[in-house]
């Protein structure tokens, strides 16, 4: 009662569930930011390796033919300025690359497995590569070039359409929740409605009024935004430390850590503010009704 | 100080519950207001206290037109007027210190500030050893005492005060009275809507009386129709 806010309004038992409200709405709010963040660090990662490697294939039946080509190429590429390194894929490499397809198998089946030559560019753009292409194909009959364009163009493109998703989800979460701190403020102010006219005819501007609401909200918010990202954090954790031990690489590294999780610190501190900005306008808004 | 002229009541578009009702009340006055239930003196008291606005007629509120007076100017007007009610609306979470500090709190008084006018003041009731009690703890005459007490902690220009005496035994009844008497000398413009007729009598004040929503004026010391 003696705070800096004159809080005249008295505890009440129906506004506890409140918090609870709002710690599940930022939960889901949480996770739906960290798969957003994960997915587009990963994805930088991901695609910043690609960009500047190509694959060249020798798919040629004959090992011989399939040696003297992979030969020329190797010297075409390691001449060709901007590309750093070219390098052979070693017959193990290339079996457990087509192990998904075709099982484990050992490497002398005798089954014919095209020569991958894995090409570092200097930077994306430090080869033209069609021009390359055409000389690949001159030198070595069989050489087939891969920038991953075309594919990765599809994985970025479904990427875009899920972050896109990801952020339609925090934006509902976020308006779902403003949506419940007005109903319950609109009960508070009804549930007070007498207490507030009291305070009125006592000559209590509306300001003495909505700040006593705006700290019980901030309240509310800061308790709900706590049980929500420490909820959310404890997920988290979980499911970066499952995949740590399924060896998933992508995922682990794509998953926020350490430093990256400070940013969850500030949301219940956004949760406490938004909640007391909204049920500051919803209750200035209901006294300018009151005489 | 307080003037009403030609005042008209409605809500919404109901009938109205006062027609043409005029009077003054000067500073430092002392007037009862009495009528059968149903007459408008909840109405009266109501715009007498600045909950509402009346639907015709002129108020002049302490030389300030009420009909153009803006919304936030109302506070400050309202910090003039105390109002003791019949079913006394104390916070019930606060202590009967709380209750009666809260004016001087919407004023932005300061805790050290507060404290002994207050301890003063519910001494001065005689609730001195209640201080901290709550409401639900409290009898009806204590209630009405803290609240007479929150009415006037702000040295208010006119009080208000709603059938105070209503839910009060007569020893009570008469200390109460005591109370307000006590306050008008002290030039607080005094208001007290009541029934009881003995009280009236006794007191010999000019009685504001209403009947069906019209305003009549009887000089102090008047005799009241028994039979209202």
């Amino acid at each position: 009662m003696w705070g800096r806010t004159l809080q005249f309004l008295p505890r009440d038992m129906r506004e506890g569930l409140l918090p609870w409200v709002i710690g599940v709405m930022l939960f889901l709010c949480t996770l739906a930011l960290a798969c957003g963040l994960a997915l587009g660090r990963g994805l930088e990662r991901w695609s910043a390796g690609l960009t500047t490697n190509l694959t060249v294939q020798i798919a040629v039946i004959d090992d011989k033919e399939r040696d003297k080509q992979t030969a020329a190429a190797l010297t075409l590429l390691r001449a060709t300025p901007g590309i750093v390194e070219a390098s052979v894929l070693a017959d193990a490499e290339v079996v457990a690359l087509l192990s998904p397809w075709l099982g484990e198998m050992p490497f002398d089946t005798g089954l014919p497995v095209p020569t991958l030559i894995d090409v570092k560019l200097s930077r994306p753009d430090a080869v033209n590569t069609a021009g390359l292409r055409e000389r690949l194909v001159a030198a070595a009959a069989g050489a087939q070039l891969d920038d991953h364009q075309a594919w990765m163009g599809q994985v970025l493109d479904l990427a875009a359409v899920v972050r896109l998703l990801l952020a339609g989800i925090v934006v509902m979460v976020v308006l779902c929740t403003i949506a419940i701190v007005i109903f319950g403020c609109r009960a508070g102010l009804a549930t007070h409605r007498e207490s507030i006219e009291i305070m009125h005819l006592m000559g209590a501007e509306d300001s003495t009024i909505s700040h006593a609401f705006d700290q019980r909200y901030l309240s509310h918010g800061l308790k709900g935004g706590l049980v929500g990202v420490i909820l959310a954090a404890l997920t988290l954790y979980l499911i970066a430390h499952m995949a740590q031990r399924m060896g998933q690489g992508l995922l682990t590294a794509s998953l926020p850590t350490g430093d990256n999780l400070m940013w969850l610190a500030l949301l219940p501190i956004v949760s406490a503010i938004l909640t007391m900005l909204t049920a500051r306008v919803t209750v200035r808004r209901a006294l300018l009704k009151m005489m | 100080m307080i003037t009403f002229e030609n005042v008209g009541m409605r809500y919404g578009m109901g009938a109205e519950v006062l027609r043409d009702v005029s009077f003054t009340l000067d500073k430092g006055s002392f007037h009862f207001l009495v009528g059968p239930s149903g007459a408008g003196k909840t109405t009266l008291l109501k715009l007498l206290y600045l909950a509402h606005r009346p639907s015709r007629g002129l108020i002049n509120f302490f030389g300030r037109d009420l009909m153009t007076q803006e919304r936030e100017t109302l506070p400050r007007l309202r910090r003039r007027i105390g109002v003791v009610f019949q079913d006394f609306r104390l916070f019930d979470h606060m202590t009967a210190f709380e209750n009666v500090a809260l004016p001087l709190r919407i004023q932005g008084a300061k805790r050290a500030q507060v404290a002994d006018h207050v301890e003063e003041l519910l001494s001065w009731v005689g609730l001195e050893d209640r201080m901290h009690a709550r409401p639900a703890t409290l009898s009806g005459g204590e209630k009405q005492r803290v609240a007479i007490a929150r009415a006037v902690i702000n040295k208010p220009d006119l009080l208000v005060a709603d059938e105070p005496t209503g839910n009060v035994d007569p020893e009570m009844s008469r200390r109460l009275m005591h109370l307000f008497v006590a306050l008008n000398k002290e030039g607080t413009t005094t208001v007290v809507a009541t029934h009881d007729d003995t009280l009236v009598r006794s007191m010999a004040a000019p009685t504001l009386r209403l009947d069906k929503g019209e305003i009549s004026f009887l000089p102090g010391g008047s005799p009241i129709d028994p039979g209202e």
